[in-house]
């Protein structure tokens, strides 16, 4: 019954990191059709700007929220502006330009702050009993508690406003979204914007817990693009669907047998799904 | 089809293969390479122009996939790590001989390729990308999962050297380079050549003038890993260790920039990106601290202004200068 409880628990927040990170990477792709894979190369550089300003410089914890998540945001806007723009009618060309990047990031974090891991003071110090059994520290918590109204309020961004309904439009029809005068490119920096910005947030989040180290995007990566393939391409619910289905999956296996068979089980329904149902679980079956 | 852009002059008509004026500089090429011990006496110089020679393997067993059959794969490490532990495990736990364990990884790569194939022939582009990563970390989990065996993240020590004398070694990873890459040379220039590259272009033009594509793909998968396991093999031979960073998605990702630097589809050109890209990052070793950084720099800005790869750029510059050269005589 604990193991149980623990499970749900523990499996909610890792879900909920991997939701708010495949958002992103689900909005950009479905958007632009950018395969972007410097997308955790954001959320590392999140972290280590979160654990600067607030552990090196000691700033206010909401002011250096606000300002890594911020940069982070600009960070991609120059990313899609200076490396994806030219470069967009090719897919492939895209997913290697961003995997560079991913690694430019990395080596600038490496030689700034060295090979070791570096560990972020939680932001609330305590831990709480929930239902009387599990306990969780208060970082688990917030985690999971901002991740779920950040993903309401996306949604809430996306499907009913005006910012909103124009994203969905160059998603739909570029060209037409010309012609009702919106400008894709312009959308494109607010998509990519709000992604690396989701992206940051959830490296800062994870930082305290998971601490901030130089090869932390190359795990979540994997991961994260799973989770947008295995819910559909472009599709909001299902994208949540999977990142729920990847993070209890590996948590189960790892409570029950071994965390190394988590992973396995991961790519494992990957390639299942692919060979079965390249278009995911909620995905339209236009793709090629 | 969206791909990188493959300029009309890279697709030309294959010139016989016995067409030997074409390789001039190839062979020039290979004899500066054969001569090389002869003047450079440094262990470590040596040691490096091996890893030079297995990268240029890797790389250019990958542009067959990728560059010339438009299949893009990250995770050419499957065949790199499964041929380095098949060889790593047969020499460490039963001592076969190197000449057998080499090949054995080989025909272990091609088999994963052909199991890595058949789900991948309806897939494109990401998925097709996200299949392959995939895949080289199901194996990386298991090496994790049976480490009693594997050695876990630490890999196998100890696993029998190529030869004990480092030239001896070296003439070994320059032979095989040659006969692979040579072997992928001309394949490529051959008409099997000019069907990969119709695939690439255009998939349902070459399966309407009769091509039989999902053979031709499964051959070509099949044919990558076993170059590629071969090669892997060999290197955990040189390096007398295997461990998780051959199945590792960073080695995957490597091979990927390295010969999208050096040039899609031109097998020259990932092969020279191998030689320079290995040699550039030891000599930036001067300025340690920065070293990975300026190179994963100008890999960015290579990738951003140079998108056709040196190798193309840099021939095409030679002969335009030719040409200039040429005209003001001819008037």
């Amino acid at each position: 019954m604990l193991t149980l409880l623990e499970i749900l628990v523990y499996g909610a927040v890792q879900s909920a990191v991997y939701a708010l990170l495949a958002i992103g990477f689900s909005l950009i792709f479905g958007v632009a059709g950018v395969v972007n894979l410097a997308h955790t190369g954001f959320y590392m550089v999140g972290a280590y700007l979160i654990y600067t300003f607030f552990s090196v410089l000691g700033l206010n914890l909401y002011f250096s929220l606000i300002l890594a998540v911020g940069l982070t945001g600009v960070l991609g806007m120059l990313v899609q502006q200076f490396c994806i723009k030219p470069l967009i009618k090719s897919e492939y060309s895209v997913m290697i330009i961003t995997v560079a990047l991913a690694m430019f990031f990395q080596e600038v974090l490496l030689s700034t702050y060295g090979p070791v891991d570096r560990n972020l003071t939680n932001f609330y110090d305590a831990t709480y009993k929930l239902f009387g059994l599990v306990t969780i520290d208060a970082q688990r918590l917030i985690t999971l508690i901002v991740a779920i109204i950040l993903i309401a309020f996306l949604w809430f961004f996306i499907k009913h406003t005006r910012f909103g309904r124009a994203i969905q439009a160059v998603a739909q029809d570029n060209e037409g979204a010309i012609f009702v005068g919106i400008s894709p490119n312009r959308v494109y920096l607010q998509v990519i914007f709000i992604s690396a910005a989701l992206a940051a947030i959830a490296g800062a989040l994870i930082a305290p817990t998971l601490g901030a180290r130089p090869h932390m995007w190359e795990h979540p990566l994997v991961r994260v693009f799973i989770c947008v393939v295995l819910g559909g391409l472009g599709s909001f619910e299902g994208t949540i669907l999977a990142a729920v289905i990847i993070g209890y999956t590996e948590v189960i296996v790892s409570f029950c047998l071994s965390s190394y068979l988590g992973e396995l089980v991961a790519f494992a329904i990957i390639l299942f799904v692919l060979t079965v149902r390249p278009t995911g679980l909620m995905g339209k079956r236009a793709v090629s | 089809m969206k791909q990188i852009s493959y300029t009309a002059d890279q697709i030309s008509l294959p010139p016989s293969p016995l067409h030997w004026k074409r390789f001039r500089p190839h062979m020039v090429a290979v004899c500066l390479l054969l001569l090389v011990p002869l003047f450079i006496k440094s262990t470590y110089v040596i040691d490096l122009l091996i890893l030079c020679n297995i990268y240029a393997m890797f790389l250019s067993s990958w542009d067959l996939l990728t560059g010339y059959t438009g299949q893009i794969s990250f995770g050419h490490s499957l065949f790199i790590g499964s041929g380095a532990y098949t060889a790593g495990i047969l020499s460490f736990y039963f001592q076969v001989p190197i000449l057998i364990t080499v090949p054995l990884g080989g025909v272990v790569a091609a088999l994963f390729g052909l199991l890595l194939g058949i789900p991948c022939l309806r897939l494109k582009g990401p998925y097709l990308a996200l299949a392959t990563f995939a895949a080289s970390g199901v194996l990386a989990a298991l090496t994790a999962v049976f480490w009693e065996y594997s050695g876990g993240e630490d890999g196998l020590y100890g696993i029998a050297s190529v030869s004990a004398n480092y030239v001896v070694k070296y003439y070994w990873s320059l032979s095989l380079m040659i006969v692979i890459c040579g072997f992928l040379l001309f394949l490529v220039n051959s008409q099997y050549g000019l069907i990969l590259q119709s695939i690439r272009e255009d998939e349902s033009a070459a399966e309407a003038s009769g091509i039989n594509v999902t053979r031709y793909k499964l051959i070509t998968f099949v044919l990558s890993g076993f170059l590629a396991g071969i090669a892997g093999a060999f290197y955990s031979h040189t390096q007398m260790h295997v461990g998780t960073d051959q199945f590792s998605l960073h080695l995957s990702i490597m091979v990927v920039l390295m010969s999208v630097v050096g040039g899609l589809g031109t097998i020259v050109g990932p092969i020279v990106a191998g030689f320079l890209l290995i040699l550039l990052n030891e000599w930036l070793r001067v300025i340690e601290v920065v070293r990975v950084l300026i190179y994963s720099f100008s890999v960015v800005l290579i990738l951003l202004f140079i998108p056709k790869g040196i190798v193309p750029t840099v021939i095409s510059g030679i002969q335009k200068g030719i040409e200039k050269m040429k005209s003001p005589a001819r008037s």
